[in-house]
């Protein structure tokens, strides 16, 4: 028995338990090695377990790719009140599926995770803030939770050492945006949730007025591996910049889209043709979306020969994001999928920027517009202006992601936005 | 592995997505198995554990929208949540979510007693639920099913998915079907992308859903009431 859809090339750390309903358990996943990366973390202490990490070199898995350690270390050394540690669970960027499958396969991984970078930042309560929408995810991870507290790994006095640390799952409601850290914050602590301005950073002003941390699913998952069996033995695996593994979420046009944990620096050929079993019959590769809906399109020729790493993915025009690997084919309206894309960040504007709330709207009728063959090629410079207006000038970068497939597709794919102007032209002048 | 294994052809295993990544013969588990029902086991009325409390499903099937809130068991679940927070205020939306697991939605009555119970205004907590997509301000039929059409479901045809429930459930987009059973949304996003299309149907999720499972799924909620 196995997860479907594995594959040869796959290094399965993360993703071992998956398919293995026994793996959920706290018994099962202490025979798969669980619990011992929280005992090494306590044999190590608070600061050793943040160099190693650091030296893992481990990046944060939810987009923006920050060293983990590094931001472990810019929390406060000396106490004045509580620390928290947030987790963030709320996965809702397009394309991404891995922290639902980390959680409801391998819930106890989290929970360790938690408890290993609560224990390095001197966090005195873990919320998993985990999106409203994953019902099945937050039962099975608040029975892991429950289960923790009764063998004496969370809570009071951690396995004998006098730690104290407290872990609540906490369920959103449903926003996109409360997966931006500030705005996780805000809406833990009741409130709508509205991104904060920067500075304060969270580990000077964080949730609830105090020193916090803010970790993606994956993030924590992997520090737990890394803290069990040392940052060399993570580094044995990924690039000098980008080491480890990833899990890679591929979805669309592909013979057989799923979570696959591949070396960072796969090749995107690869993961396309090979592991995720190429494209069907007869299609040909037209465009690339590397990393959720918030991130720049990539055509074919950027795709090829595409290492898919963080800075490997930047150098070819876009950004790994967390991974999530949308494929379109031949087959594919490139107008049609950026508007859909652009009425997603609509919904989901918080509305407190005005080139956001604004922006996004504009955006989504012009887009519609030119789909429905009533467009004019002024309306490419009204998208280019307005994409402009909306880059860098707003509290978070909602606008921004929302303003980048628009730019990158007009760029690239002009020929799509045309040939629909010329024909709605056409058809009105018959 | 076979390189024909992209989801198995529909008709001979009638419910062939019960929230898994699609069926490809190598994977022998039960629905419940992959749900983890019974790793979850019975939940507490009390809601368990503290640390667990605020993780409760809010989205059932049965729903009384003029129920008293927060009494009895629901009450001891309020203060477990309560005690999870140094600010009262966090427990608002867990509070909300307990509400409308009650009643099935939130209407301006039941944002009035929350308020009233935390010491907010009406226009905050008005200003909290309008602003999360997962609360109903109108009441939603007995099952409510989500299909997501953000781009990786809607390239593999999670709008004509859609339409099948929509001409299954003999109902409009976002409005509740004659008989109180079901309400048909378009959702963003359910982070289940390599799984298209992904539908929520109460707070379970169905993958791999194409055209031709939407009948026998609405055949089976319908006799999941009887």
């Amino acid at each position: 028995m196995a997860y479907p859809y594995t594959h040869g090339s796959e290094v399965r750390i993360l993703s071992k338990g998956w398919g293995d309903p026994r793996a959920r358990t706290l018994e099962g996943w202490k025979e798969l090695g669980g619990y011992k990366g929280l005992a090494r973390a306590l044999e190590l202490g608070r600061e050793g377990v943040v160099d190693t990490v650091k030296a893992s070199g481990l990046r944060g898995r939810g987009g923006a790719g920050f060293p983990t350690g590094l931001k472990w270390s810019f929390m406060p050394k000396e106490k004045g009140g509580p620390h928290y540690l947030c987790c963030n669970a709320d996965e809702s960027e397009p394309g991404t599926f891995k922290d639902r499958e980390l959680m409801r396969w391998t819930p106890h991984q989290l929970v360790e995770g938690c408890l290993i970078a609560a224990y390095a930042i001197q966090a005195d309560h873990a919320y998993i803030y985990c999106r409203g929408e994953f019902c099945e995810a937050n039962l099975v991870l608040a029975r892991a939770v429950e289960e923790a507290y009764e063998a004496g790994l969370a809570g009071d006095d951690i396995l004998g050492s006098g730690v104290s640390i407290d872990v609540t799952v906490h369920q959103g409601a449903g926003a996109y945006i409360c997966g931006e850290e500030t705005a996780l914050m805000e809406s833990l602590e009741g409130r709508r949730g509205l991104p904060r301005i920067k500075p304060p950073f969270p580990a000077a002003v964080g949730v609830f007025g105090r020193p916090t941390t803010v970790n993606n699913v994956e993030t924590l998952a992997a520090a737990v591996h890394i803290v069990r069996n040392g940052p060399d033995w993570y580094r044995q695996w990924g690039t000098e910049k980008s080491p480890g593994t990833k899990l890679f979420c591929v979805s669309g046009h592909v013979r057989r889209p799923g979570n696959y944990e591949l070396p960072m620096g796969f090749p995107m050929n690869e993961l396309i043709e090979d592991v995720c079993g190429g494209l069907h019959d007869g299609r040909r590769l037209k465009a690339v979306i590397p990393g959720g809906a918030s991130v720049p399109i990539m055509n074919a020729e950027e795709c090829d020969g595409c290492e898919l790493h963080y800075e490997g993915v930047v150098e070819r025009g876009s950004m790994l994001g967390c991974a999530s690997v949308i494929v379109m084919d031949d087959s594919t309206n490139i107008v049609k999928q950026v508007r859909r894309m652009v009425d997603f960040f609509a919904h989901e504007s918080c509305g407190q920027c005005t080139p956001c709330r604004e922006g996004t709207t504009w955006l989504s009728r012009v887009l519609l517009r030119i789909e429905k063959g009533q467009g004019t090629e002024q309306d490419l410079e009204t998208l280019i202006d307005l994409s402009k207006q909306m880059t860098g000038t707003t509290i978070c970068v909602l606008s921004d992601s929302a303003a980048a497939p628009v730019v990158s597709s007009i760029q690239k794919f002009k020929e799509d936005y045309l040939s629909l102007i010329r024909r709605g032209k056409a058809v009105g002048a018959a | 592995m076979s390189a024909d294994a992209t989801g198995g052809s529909a008709g001979e295993i009638p419910f062939r997505n019960p929230g898994w990544a699609g069926n490809t013969g190598e994977f022998d588990l039960t629905e419940e198995q992959v749900r983890g029902d019974e790793y979850v086991g019975v939940i507490p009325a009390d809601g368990g554990h503290p640390g667990a409390s605020p993780a409760r499903p809010f989205i059932l099937a049965e729903k009384d929208p003029s129920a008293p809130l927060f009494e009895g068991p629901y009450d001891e679940r309020l203060k477990k949540i309560l005690s999870r927070y140094p600010e009262p205020r966090a427990a608002l939306i867990p509070a909300l979510s307990l509400a409308q697991e009650l009643r099935g939605h939130i209407s301006d009555e039941t944002m009035r007693e929350v308020g009233e119970m935390f010491g907010l205004s009406h226009a905050y907590v008005r200003g909290v639920v309008s602003f999360y997509t997962l609360y109903n301000r109108r009441p939603v039929g007995r099952y409510l099913i989500q299909v997501c059409t953000n781009i990786s479901c809607g390239l593999c045809g999670a709008y004509e998915v859609l339409s099948a429930f929509l001409d299954g459930a003999g109902t409009e987009l976002g409005e509740m079907s004659q008989d109180g059973l079901f309400t048909v949304m378009e959702v963003e996003c359910l982070a289940a992308c390599g799984f298209p299309a992904a539908v929520q149907i109460n707070s379970r999720y169905f993958e791999n859903v194409t055209v031709a499972d939407v009948p026998a799924l609405l055949t089976r909620l319908r006799s999941e009431t009887e």
